[in-house]
């Protein structure tokens, strides 16, 4: 390392010195702001007023009205039930999938190695092309399930799973599944590679029975990571839009019209910004009470050991 | 031989489910790349054949250069009117491969600087910065769905790369950081201390003493902001207008839209659309592996 003589130019590169943390973070802070700060504003400011896009020059202030007329509606409650009863189903499905494909991979079968290889491909691709293949797999006239279903003699006439409002409640859910589910995979087998092999051969000489260790040794030690593959997997759940967008569009009738959809809806299909706005806040504060409970178990601020 | 036979069989039974589960995982995947090498009519044959009778390239032959393939001559009627869309593939896998590159590239170049700042200098309202940034992504984008579209229309990139590497960027940044800045707290830090005290500035201590030691975290932070760039489509369906900036995902959602649409050319789309993040995660696996383990068990 060459060390600088001339005091002048030294006297620069202490300067520099000094400002090179602020200006290393404060270019991505900036970027960031601009698209966190505003449009956080902008949306607060434009659900107190009317916005219907059709009226372009007419925007009176209108209080909580918006939020009063989306919230008694009809299809309020509908979107609500329905995102209510997909996050439950979803998030019970994918952790129980998780966990049981992660204690699979841990084993020492000879084929989980395969497995690990292709595991993360559903969750690499983007939702929208996940959503189109399930759709079209499902398909009621010329899908490959109702094909093989069909060619084996389990039905006998084609099954149209998109358009009856259960079935299709459950593909978007075995979609859900397929997509979200190797996150919750790989979440949950680095968990369980942290734990230590002793604990399992001193249970195993105390004669503890494989359940026993599962409920006494893994359970516990994974429950960190359980909690967070919850949060996560229901905050992702709520704002489930990709996969509808492609897949029911909302229907069949309003059967799958989750919350974020409903929103979009009112957006863009409606024309009701402020309607829509108003929702996405509402969204938003949901959220928010669940991010807090994830805030609370991860603790970030502590981890990376500064306060 | 030598095991008993509970053991044996619950290897058995274990084995069996991993290749079932291998099925669910793959099928789709196999479908859509096998429908996409079938003409029209073999595809939509009831049930249709898992093994494609008369394999053809004529789809791709299409999408690459527009000649219609014969299957289409459905009763002498060309259905090529609607499926032409499809034709717009190539081009916008481009723009979304130039988009993901470049958002790549600058995180690279911005956030790591700020993560090695984060984990390893000082400076005032260091907490603040970091919560601020991290809570950023905690919004949900639906919610600023509009607020982002009146930004890009303001600064009159609707319809640019650009705009979509704006956003993205603002997307992947506070990952990349607080991924990154996890990462360096776990290297230890005597080398670039020895190179402070040698006269070294920070940022030549990063560059030339801690990326090396932090290639891995680095491959995976491009990895992510690669992907997430590549995959996301709410906001490039919103400010993207033309072929000029529609990226993949929205033109093989647009096509596959159109209720007409041949479903050869849409399973064309999307076995192409499927070929980067498939080599990327096939190729990256371990440190994509390695990288998600680390987001959530880094302390």
């Amino acid at each position: 390392m060459s060390v600088v003589r001339d005091p002048s130019i030294r006297r620069k590169a202490k300067l520099w010195d000094r400002l090179y943390p602020y200006v290393s973070v404060l270019i991505p802070v900036s970027i960031i702001a601009l698209f966190t700060i505003y449009p956080v504003l902008y949306a607060l400011r434009i659900s107190f007023y009317q916005y219907i896009l059709t009226k372009p020059k007419d925007h009176p202030f209108v209080g909580l009205d918006n939020y009063i007329e989306v919230i008694t509606s009809y299809y309020f409650r509908n979107s609500l039930l329905n995102t209510a009863i997909y996050t439950t189903v979803a998030v019970t499905c994918i952790t129980l999938f998780g966990l049981g494909v992660a204690l699979l991979l841990n084993s020492k079968l000879k084929t989980a190695n395969a497995l690990k290889v292709i595991i993360l491909l559903p969750w690499a691709i983007p939702a929208v092309v996940g959503g189109l293949i399930w759709k079209w797999i499902l398909n009621s006239d010329f899908g490959i399930l109702n094909g093989i279903l069909y060619a084996l003699g389990i039905i006998d006439q084609y099954i149209p799973f998109l358009a009856n409002p259960n079935l299709a409640k459950v593909s978007l859910i075995l979609a859900a599944i397929w997509k979200e589910g190797p996150l919750a995979v790989i979440f949950f087998l680095s968990g369980l590679q942290l734990i230590p092999n002793e604990l399992y051969e001193a249970a195993r000489i105390d004669g503890g029975s494989s359940w026993k260790i599962f409920r006494h040794i893994t359970l516990p030690l994974l429950k960190p990571i359980l909690l967070i593959v919850i949060i996560y997997e229901t905050i992702t759940a709520i704002l489930v839009f990709d996969l509808i967008y492609v897949m029911t569009g909302g229907g069949p009738g309003d059967s799958t019209s989750m919350i974020s959809w409903f929103a979009y809806a009112e957006i863009f299909k409606n024309l009701n910004l402020g309607h829509g706005v108003a929702l996405a806040v509402i969204i938003a504060l949901m959220i928010l009470a669940l991010i807090l409970a994830y805030l609370r178990i991860i603790r970030y601020e502590e981890n990376v050991g500064y306060s | 031989m030598g095991l008993p036979l509970r053991k044996r069989l619950s290897s058995a039974v274990g084995n069996t489910l991993i290749i079932l589960l291998i099925v669910y995982i793959l099928a789709p995947f196999l479908w859509m790349i096998i429908a996409s090498f079938q003409g029209e009519n073999e595809l939509l044959k009831r049930p249709p054949s898992i093994i494609p009778q008369n394999p053809t390239l004529d789809n791709y032959r299409y999408v690459f250069t527009g000649e219609i393939p014969t299957a289409y001559e459905v009763k002498g009627q060309l259905r090529s009117r609607i499926s032409q869309e499809a034709r717009l593939i190539a081009p916008a896998l481009k723009n979304s491969f130039v988009v993901s590159i470049v958002v790549m590239v600058i995180n690279l170049l911005i956030g790591t600087p700020a993560a090695y700042t984060f984990a390893r200098l000082n400076l005032r309202g260091k907490a603040l910065w970091y919560n601020f940034i991290l809570g950023s992504r905690l919004m949900p984008l639906i919610a600023v769905a509009i607020p982002y579209y009146v930004i890009i229309k303001n600064l009159k990139l609707l319809d640019t790369y650009m705009g979509l590497v704006l956003i993205y960027c603002a997307l992947t940044l506070p990952f990349t950081i607080w991924f990154l800045s996890l990462y360096i707290a776990n290297i230890p830090r005597e080398m670039e201390d020895a190179a402070l005290v040698d006269g070294c500035t920070p940022f030549q201590a990063l560059v030339k003493i801690a990326a090396p030691l932090m290639a891995p975290g680095l491959i995976a932070a491009s990895a992510f902001a690669f992907m997430t760039s590549y995959n996301e489509f709410l906001f490039a369906r919103l400010i993207t207008q033309s072929i000029k900036s529609q990226t993949g995902p929205v033109i093989i959602a647009s096509v596959a839209g159109n209720p007409d649409a041949s479903y050869t050319l849409i399973s064309v789309c999307i076995t192409l659309g499927l070929i980067p993040p498939l080599i990327l995660a096939i190729t990256m696996r371990k440190w994509l592996t390695e990288g998600l383990s680390a987001s959530i068990t880094l302390r």
